[in-house]
Formats: structure tokens, C-alpha cells, sequence
């Protein structure tokens, strides 16, 4: 009697959530993948789109031999290669170190997870003031009043400045930038995760390992990073998924222009793309490009499982 | 290698922050243990058994007195200059690695001219294997095991690099009672063929009578006694020594002292010569009492267990501290009682007499 | 094997005299702080140049090389920022959005995390894989066409075009649900026997239960809203229901060159402080609830 009266119920009860993610979710999944294969469409006759189409790939052929497309899968590639690696490395030695300490390491646990609370759009304004040159930087015969505090650092050990973000600043400059902003975003979730999986491991692996007389750093890469594969894994596939999603880091430091003043959609990624074809009313195409997005993540997770199935002890 | 603790003493500090508690957890232990023999630290949880066994290791620092190895003072040594062999209770093997890799491990640890070559490496590590017989088992993941092997790896482990000291944490206690038993002789074999000095912690006493050379009682981190366990089975020091050996325990009773006589109630049941009259306990192991139709000890019958090799006779008495006094006599003979009434006399070296008092130490009596 | 023992053991006898053992033990935990406040050290530092800067004048801003604490401090710069930015109205719009939004959002999880953790009905396991596998798929997709579908529905520059489209969310659905499920079974039936309506025993027994992780789950909405940059400037950037990131950006639309970067830093400090405040104050329950999500906002 409880079951039959429980079916309705249930279905009371997940009546709003279901109705909203049929509209916002399960509806957006089929119509994008059938837009992408829909040619010349932009869908919102509101707005005066054009609503007639030809059925075929001219979508993903157009993303794909586009220049911006290309560069665009560039920088975001470069970014997850490089950021990933960097920040997982960079949060798995701050944890193994936190985890060694006593005194302070709750004060210290609480400043490394301080940057994942920030607002990525205005902690990047910071981030581009600390690079920033002011002065006429692109001239011959540069006239400059400030160098920004990350010159004056590099100035002070006797380096020489850089142009980091500036009008005529080098495209490895810019992507610099960027790496330094998002590997220090990327750290305290990595950290957080790390060091919750060290303090799982059982004390005595420790002991074990101490009896033997195993020197320090053979327990971090014979013990610790085995036994903190999943973690490992977990961080890497997050952290490669979130690469591929890039975006609000960039408009943070460069701006909606997505690039120094000079090159414009330089530092372009994936998802720029995809919200750049809706401003200019293309939904073919920013589907076609959602759905390429989507597979490449698809793909570099399940290389990412592949080779976590083969390395990651359980 | 002989072992010396002298003065050892742990305090930890207070958990709870506001009372100035601290714990005791042992307190002035000595004792030289001999080359090359098995000492088994037995006590109740809680009793410091562990604590000694980890200052050993070096995993804990004491707070006061000294350990030395032979003649060396090994008290500020860390760990991992100690070369000793620990087998932790749940064995912390490395989940991740084969047995062979697990047993290799503490060599690759080697530094100089004591680290062995690949070869011998995996020689001593095979060696080390076919002493606890597992060397079919080498290239298993521990989840493989069952419990026994895994114990027989972590011992292979802890021996592999020849240990001054091998250390053992409860080793049998995740064991069943089966396994327990024949891993208990195994241990007493490697530790013969190997000769190394080992010292374990158990809280099962019939485990540390059975194959120690010494035993060592300890109770809230005190010593109580130290000595062959026969000895100090036969001769405790306090009751509860006497409580703590022995399956079935021993039987406690409340009784006094008149007139160089122990009565229990109004039954006289021992000669003590010139004792001084006094309150005291009287502890009987089950098997000093004897069924004798005129023995001076009257007892009520509750229960005659058959176990096959012996008989266990359940009965109470009035002077009796638990509930049920367990008495055991072998097989033959009568198990028919009449009027539910047994009546016993006692062996001599069987009964002890403790002061009625906070210490409840032993009071020796010459036995005729 | 006992021979060996002791001609091993003598070798490295007191190889390391206790001495170099301390050296070596206080080496190791010298290096380990140095490296952590190394560390530390560079995380904090943009924040504490983001207070430098904004507090300094113009001119004092451009010297080089820079004051590490303002020669004259001027609060000054944020009373311009907060005019600048119009940071009143944002604040406003955002709350209103953020408010909202986690109400709405607490009461349809807390619902349905109810009926798969505790009821019975056909097909819940296939809906429930179902809605677990729509995790996977980046928002981005979905984004397309919900832009045309609020377009549609006349819902551009509204707060409702803010506040509906992620009142659900399957994680959080999934976090509460897993919650739910640790709550002994028993204790329903008990009150089902006691004639206790569903509703009361939700909300008599089952929130107060599972408090913490809806604590965790309205800070991290809460946040989201916050921080939410992309979707509002693509459906509401209108001067009424702009909210605070995307403003600030807009504000600030340029980054480098000679910015007024004290005004704009000082803009940037007041988005930041009521994160920070947040982050003070509840930190447990945003790691709790971050170490088992890793989605921000």
C-alpha cells in the first residue's frame, strides 16, 4: 500500500526538478547536437536569424578550418599541458609538506586554499597589474614610469624586463601570464583533495617504511604517490577537463578582447570560440564547436582513465 | 643481541588541553634480555605492553631511561639507525607492490657498501621466503593473501635485511583461532633458526606462555613480573599475575588466616605454619583441587562439563569471589556427586595467598 | 643467518651518531617550512598587492621602484570605486539573484534527493544513472541552446533568465541524496507509524540531519552567483540586472597601460572582501563540501 501511494509522490516531488532539466538540459543536449549538422542556422528568428538550413557537416568543416579554431585549440592544448603537470606537481609537494608538519599547518592548510574563493575575473585584474607595464612600451625609444612589481623583482636580482602583457608583448609572454594565474588558481582544490588522501593512508605504511630506514624522498615516490594514485588521477582528470574549459582566466587578465592590445583573440580557447559564434548569432557553428569541445574532452578523459587503469593502485 | 631497558619510562601529555592529566603509559621498566631468545610483553590492553615495544623500535621517544643494543646506547638512534625488524599488527604491507617487492624493499634501502647487488637482492629476498614458507607466492599483491600469509610476509619483510632486534606487534591477533595456533610455532621456529633476539606483544596469555622463553606481565604500565612462564605460572608475584595466567583462571576466593590455618568460610583447607592472623585472598588454580570424599573444602555442584580429555566441575561456595568456582580433573573416575554437594582437598602448590590490601601481593608460605 | 646479522649490523653500527641524526632531522623540517612559506608567500602575495595598490595615489601607484605600504593612505579610492563601478547596484542584483536562486535551488534538491533516497518507484534507478550521466557533459553545450530558449521566451535581461536555468543542480541532488541515505531507514517507518506527514518528517528530521551539507551547498551557490561571469553578460548585461563580476569587468575595461589601477584595484578588493569573509567564517563547510564536489561555485 506505502509503494503504490510512494509512485505519485515521488513523482511530485521530483516534479520541478525534472521539468527544469528537461528544458535547460535534456532539451539542449538533443537540439545542439541536431544544430550542429544543421548549415546557415542561427535559430533566433527574434532576432532576426536566419532559420532556413541544409542538413550536413559544413558546421564542423567551417570550425575546423577556421584560423581562430586552430588557435584557438592551440592555447587551450598548451594551457592544459602545461598547467596540469605544473600545478598537480607544485600541490602534491605543498601536501606531502603540510602533511609533514604540526605546528602551523592548519594556518597554512587555510592560506593555500585562500585563492580557490576568489572571483577569477577580479583576481586576474590584479594579476595583469602585477605585470603591467606602465609607459610607452611598443616604441623604439620606450619611456617607462613603471615597470610593474613583477619587473621590478626581476630587475632587482639584475634581470631585465619584460613585456609581459603589453601592446606588442610576445605571444610566450602572454601564455606565461596565464600559466602563472592558472596554475595558482588551480592549486588549493588540487592541495585540499591531496592532502585529504594523505591523511587516509594508514599511518603504519610510515612506520614500516621508517623501520626500513627508507630515505625521504624514495617513501614520497615509492609509497606516498602509489598510494595517492586515485587522488592523483581524480586531480589530473579535473584539472584536464577544466583546462579544456578555459576562459574567464583570460578575460580576467587580457579582457574581453581576449588578447594584449596589439593582437586581439590571440589567447582565444575553445570556449571563447564557442561564445563568440553565439554573439555573432551562428549556432550551427557554436554547437559544431561545443560538440568538438566536448569530444576532445571526452577522448583526453578517457586516455586519462586508460592510463590511471594501468598506474593507479585501488 | 641483548636488549637492556633501564629506567624506561613513558608520560604522554594529557589529551584534553584544559587538565593537566598525564598518562603514565610505562613507568620504570628494567630488564636485560638475553641474546637470542623470545620475549613475549604480555598484559591487558592499555597496560604499556605497546608502548614499550614502540620506544623499542624507536617509533616512540622515552620519556626517561635508556635502551641499548648489546653495549650500544640506541636511546637517541632513530628508527631507521636502529636495524631492527618490526612486524606491525595489521603488517603495513604495501599494498601497491608484489610480495617479492615488499620483502625486496627495505634492502633497495641500503646504502653503500651494505647494499646488495640485484642478484643478491632477490636471493636474500627468496631466502627470506622460503623461511615462511611462501616462496610460490612472490609475485601476489598482498590483497591476495589470506590473513596467515600476509603474516608470514611481514615477517619475511622485517627479517630480509638481518635485524639486530625483530619486533613483533600482536602478531597473531587478526589471525583465527586455528591459523593462530600454527603460526604461533612457526614464529618459535624462525625465531630458533635464526637466533634473533624477538620480542612480542600479546594480549593472549596462553599465546606468550606457549612459545616464549620469557614472559613479562605488565599492568598499567607497570612490570609485574618477568621470568620463564612456568615460573610464573607457578609462582606469581601478585593475584593478578596469578588472575592473568592461566586458562581456565584461576579461582579467587576472600578468606583469613587463624591460628596458622587459611580457612574460607569455616572450612580450613591449608597449613601455613606461623603466618600472623589477617584478611586475605586465596587464589586455587583449577586443577590444585582434588575430589576426595573427606577433603575439608565443601562445595555446591552446578554443572559437570565434559570435554573428553578432562572434566570441568562447576560449583559455588560462599568465600568464592566469582560467581562459579571451575575446577578440572582428568576423565577417569566418577562424575556422579551426591546430594549436589563436592567436596575437595587441596594441592598444596596449587593454592596462593595474596595480602588483602591494594597491592594484593603474593604472601609465600613454606610449603611442607 | 644469525652470523650474517651481527657482521651486518656492526658495519652500519652507529654509522650516524645521534648528533648528525638531529642535524639531518632539523635540516629536513627547516627545508619543509621554507618551501611551505616560500609557497605561502607567493599565493598571498597578489592579495596583498591588491590592498598595496589600492590604497596608494595615482602618482605614488606609478613610482618606480614601488612603496610596499602606501606613503599617504587613501581610503578615498574605494569611496571612487564603489561610484565608478556602481558596485550598489551590483551588490543588489546579485544578492537578489543569489538569494533567490539558492532558495529555490535548496528546496527542489532537498526534494528530490528525498524521493531517490527514500522512496520507492518504478524506473528510479534508470532516472537517477540518467541524471548522473548528464554530469559529464560540459556546460558549454547546454548554454547554446538555452541562449535561444530564454531569447524565445522573452526572458533577456530579467532576473529570472538568471535565476531558473541552474536551479537544479545534479550534484548537489547526488550530495544529499548520499546524505539522506545514511539516515537509518528505521527512523522514517517509525514516523510513517506515527501518522508524521513526509513534509514534516523532511523537515523535522532529515534537514536538521543532513544541515551541514546544505550549509555547504548554499555557500557554494551562494559563491557561484558571485562569481557567474559568462551567462549573465550573454543574457542580461542591461545596467538593472548586471551582476558584480561581469560589472566589474565592464567598468574596467581595460587592464593594461596607464589604467587608474588604485581606483581599480580598490574596485576588485570590494568584490573580493565579502568572499573572503565568507571564506573566514565558514571555512569548514566550503572545503567539506569542495573536497567532494571539485566544481567551483
Amino acid at each position: 500500500m506505502v509503494e503504490s501511494k510512494q509512485q505519485w509522490k515521488a513523482w511530485l516531488y521530483l516534479a520541478p526538478a525534472i521539468v527544469l532539466l528537461l528544458v535547460f538540459t535534456v532539451w539542449p543536449i538533443i537540439n545542439t547536437v541536431v544544430m550542429a549538422f544543421m548549415e546557415d542556422y542561427s535559430g533566433l528568428a527574434s532576432i532576426g536569424g536566419e532559420t532556413s538550413f541544409r542538413i550536413g557537416l559544413g558546421n564542423f568543416t567551417k570550425v575546423a578550418q577556421n584560423a581562430d579554431f586552430q588557435s584557438a585549440l592551440r592555447n587551450t592544448m598548451l594551457l592544459c599541458l602545461i598547467t596540469v603537470p605544473v600545478s598537480t606537481v607544485l600541490a602534491l609537494l605543498i601536501a606531502v609538506a603540510l602533511h609533514a608538519i604540526k605546528p602551523l599547518q592548519k594556518a597554512l592548510q587555510t592560506i593555500f586554499f585562500l585563492p580557490y574563493v576568489t572571483n577569477s575575473i577580479a583576481i586576474g585584474m590584479v594579476f595583469a597589474a602585477m605585470f603591467n607595464v606602465i609607459g610607452s612600451v611598443g616604441t623604439r625609444r620606450p619611456l617607462i614610469s613603471s615597470y610593474g612589481i613583477i619587473n621590478d623583482v626581476i630587475r632587482f636580482f639584475g634581470g631585465n624586463w619584460v613585456n609581459w602583457i603589453n601592446s606588442g608583448s610576445d605571444y610566450w609572454a602572454n601564455m606565461f601570464v596565464l600559466i602563472v594565474y592558472i596554475v595558482w588558481n588551480a592549486l588549493p582544490f588540487k592541495i585540499l583533495i591531496l592532502l585529504g588522501g594523505l591523511t587516509s593512508i594508514n599511518k603504519q605504511y610510515y612506520e614500516a617504511a621508517k623501520v626500513d630506514s627508507t630515505p625521504r624522498w624514495r617513501v614520497l615516490w615509492r609509497i606516498t604517490v602509489p598510494l595517492l594514485s586515485p587522488m592523483l588521477a581524480y586531480v589530473i582528470i579535473t584539472g584536464f577537463i577544466a583546462g579544456f574549459k578555459e576562459y574567464t582566466s583570460i578575460v580576467g587578465i587580457y579582457g574581453e578582447s581576449m588578447g594584449p592590445v596589439h593582437a586581439p583573440h590571440r589567447l582565444n580557447t575553445m570556449v571563447g570560440l564557442i561564445y563568440d559564434s553565439l554573439a555573432s548569432n551562428n549556432q550551427g557553428r557554436a554547437s559544431a564547436a561545443a560538440l568538438i569541445l566536448f569530444g576532445i574532452i571526452l577522448v583526453v578523459t578517457l586516455i586519462n582513465l586508460w592510463v590511471s587503469k594501468k598506474r593507479v593502485h585501488y | 643481541m641483548k636488549v637492556v631497558l633501564q629506567n624506561l619510562t613513558k608520560i604522554f601529555p594529557s589529551r584534553n588541553k584544559k587538565s593537566n592529566e598525564e598518562v603514565v603509559a610505562v613507568n620504570n621498566f628494567n630488564f636485560e634480555i638475553p641474546d637470542g631468545k623470545l620475549i613475549g610483553l604480555l598484559g591487558p590492553s592499555g597496560c604499556g605492553k605497546s608502548t614499550t615495544l614502540y620506544m623499542i623500535s624507536g617509533l616512540l621517544k622515552p620519556s626517561s631511561g635508556k635502551i641499548f643494543f648489546g653495549d650500544d646506547d640506541v636511546t637517541e638512534l632513530s628508527t631507521e639507525n636502529r636495524g631492527i625488524g618490526l612486524v606491525f599488527q595489521n603488517y603495513a604491507l604495501y599494498p601497491h607492490m608484489t610480495v617479492k617487492q615488499n620483502i625486496m624493499f627495505p634492502l633497495e634501502n641500503l646504502k653503500g657498501a651494505d647494499r646488495p647487488s640485484k642478484e643478491q637482492m632477490l636471493e636474500r629476498a627468496y631466502e627470506a621466503a622460503k623461511l615462511v614458507q611462501i616462496e610460490q607466492l612472490l609475485d601476489r599483491k598482498p590483497s591476495e593473501l589470506s590473513g596467515g600469509q600476509q603474516q608470514r610476509v611481514a615477517i619475511a619483510r622485517a627479517l630480509v635485511k638481518m635485524p639486530r632486534v625483530l619486533l613483533l606487534d600482536e602478531p597473531l591477533s587478526n589471525l583465527d583461532a586455528r591459523l593462530r595456533l600454527q603460526t604461533r610455532e612457526e614464529i618459535r621456529r624462525i625465531q630458533k633458526e635464526t637466533g634473533i633476539t624477538t620480542i612480542f606483544v600479546t594480549h593472549d596469555q596462553e599465546e606468550a606462555m606457549s612459545i616464549s622463553d620469557y614472559i613479562v606481565v605488565m599492568k598499567s604500565g607497570l612490570v609485574q613480573q618477568i621470568g620463564a612462564p612456568q615460573e610464573v605460572y607457578d609462582d606469581p608475584a601478585n593475584l593478578f599475575v596469578a588472575r592473568f595466567l592461566g586458562t581456565p583462571p584461576i579461582n579467587v576466593f576472600t578468606g583469613k588466616i587463624k591460628g596458622g590455618k587459611v580457612y574460607l568460610g569455616d572450612q580450613a583447607v591449608l597449613d601455613v605454619g606461623n603466618l600472623p592472623d589477617q584478611e586475605v585472598y586465596v587464589g586455587i588454580r583449577p586443577e590444585g583441587f582434588i575430589v576426595d570424599e573427606n577433603g575439608p573444602m565443601i562445595c555446591q555442584l552446578q554443572d559437570v562439563e565434559v570435554m573428553g580429555h578432562a572434566t570441568s566441575i562447576l560449583t559455588t561456595h560462599e568465600a568464592s569471589m566469582n560467581p562459579i568456582i571451575r575446577t578440572l580433573k582428568d576423565s577417569d573416575g566418577p562424575n556422579q556427586f551426591k546430594d549436589g554437594v563436592v567436596r575437595y582437598s587441596i594441592k598444596p602448590h596449587k593454592i596462593f595467598l595474596f595480602k588483602h590490601d591494594e597491592t594484593e601481593e603474593r604472601i609465600r608460605v613454606e610449603v611442607k | 643467518m644469525a652470523e650474517q646479522t651481527t657482521r651486518v649490523m656492526q658495519a652500519r653500527d652507529m654509522q650516524k651518531t645521534s648528533i648528525q641524526q638531529k642535524i639531518a632531522s632539523f635540516l629536513g623540517k627547516a627545508g619543509i617550512y621554507l618551501f611551505l612559506f616560500l609557497m605561502a608567500g607567493i599565493v598571498l602575495f597578489p592579495f596583498y598587492w591588491m590592498i598595496n595598490s589600492s590604497l596608494k595615489s595615482l602618482a605614488e601607484y606609478r613610482l618606480s621602484p614601488p612603496t610596499f605600504w602606501p606613503n599617504q593612505v587613501l581610503w578615498t579610492n574605494y569611496a571612487d570605486a564603489f561610484t565608478t563601478a556602481n558596485l550598489g547596484t551590483l551588490f543588489k542584483n546579485t544578492m537578489i539573484v543569489g538569494i533567490v536562486s539558492t532558495l529555490l535551488s535548496l528546496v527542489i534538491t532537498v526534494l528530490s534527493a528525498f524521493a531517490f533516497a527514500r522512496l520507492e518507484f518504478k524506473g528510479k534507478e534508470l532516472l537517477f544513472a540518467a541524471l548522473l550521466a548528464t554530469m559529464m557533459i560540459p556546460g558549454e553545450l547546454f548554454t547554446i541552446t538555452n541562449f535561444a530558449t530564454v531569447t524565445n521566451l522573452g526572458w533577456r535581461n530579467t532576473y529570472t533568465v538568471l535565476i531558473v536555468p541552474f536551479l537544479v543542480s545534479v550534484f548537489y541532488i547526488y550530495l544529499l541524496r548520499q546524505n539522506f541515505l545514511q539516515i537509518p531507514n528505521e527512523l522514517y517507518l517509525a514516523a510513517k507509524v506515527d501518522g508524521t506527514s513526509d513534509i514534516k518528517y523532511l523537515w523535522k528530521v532529515m534537514v536538521p540531519l543532513a544541515l551541514p551539507t546544505l550549509i555547504s551547498i548554499t555557500i557554494l551557490k551562494m559563491m557561484g552567483a558571485w562569481n557567474s561571469y559568462i551567462w549573465p553578460r550573454l543574457v542580461a548585461n542591461d545596467e538593472a540586472h548586471r551582476l558584480i563580476t561581469n560589472g566589474l569587468r565592464n567598468a574596467f575595461t581595460d587592464t593594461t597601460g596607464d589604467v587608474n589601477y588604485p581606483v581599480q584595484m580598490a574596485a576588485v578588493a570590494l568584490v573580493s572582501l565579502p568572499l573572503f569573509l565568507v571564506f573566514v567564517f565558514l571555512r569548514k563547510y566550503i572545503m567539506s563540501g569542495v573536497s567532494r564536489s571539485g566544481i567551483k561555485g
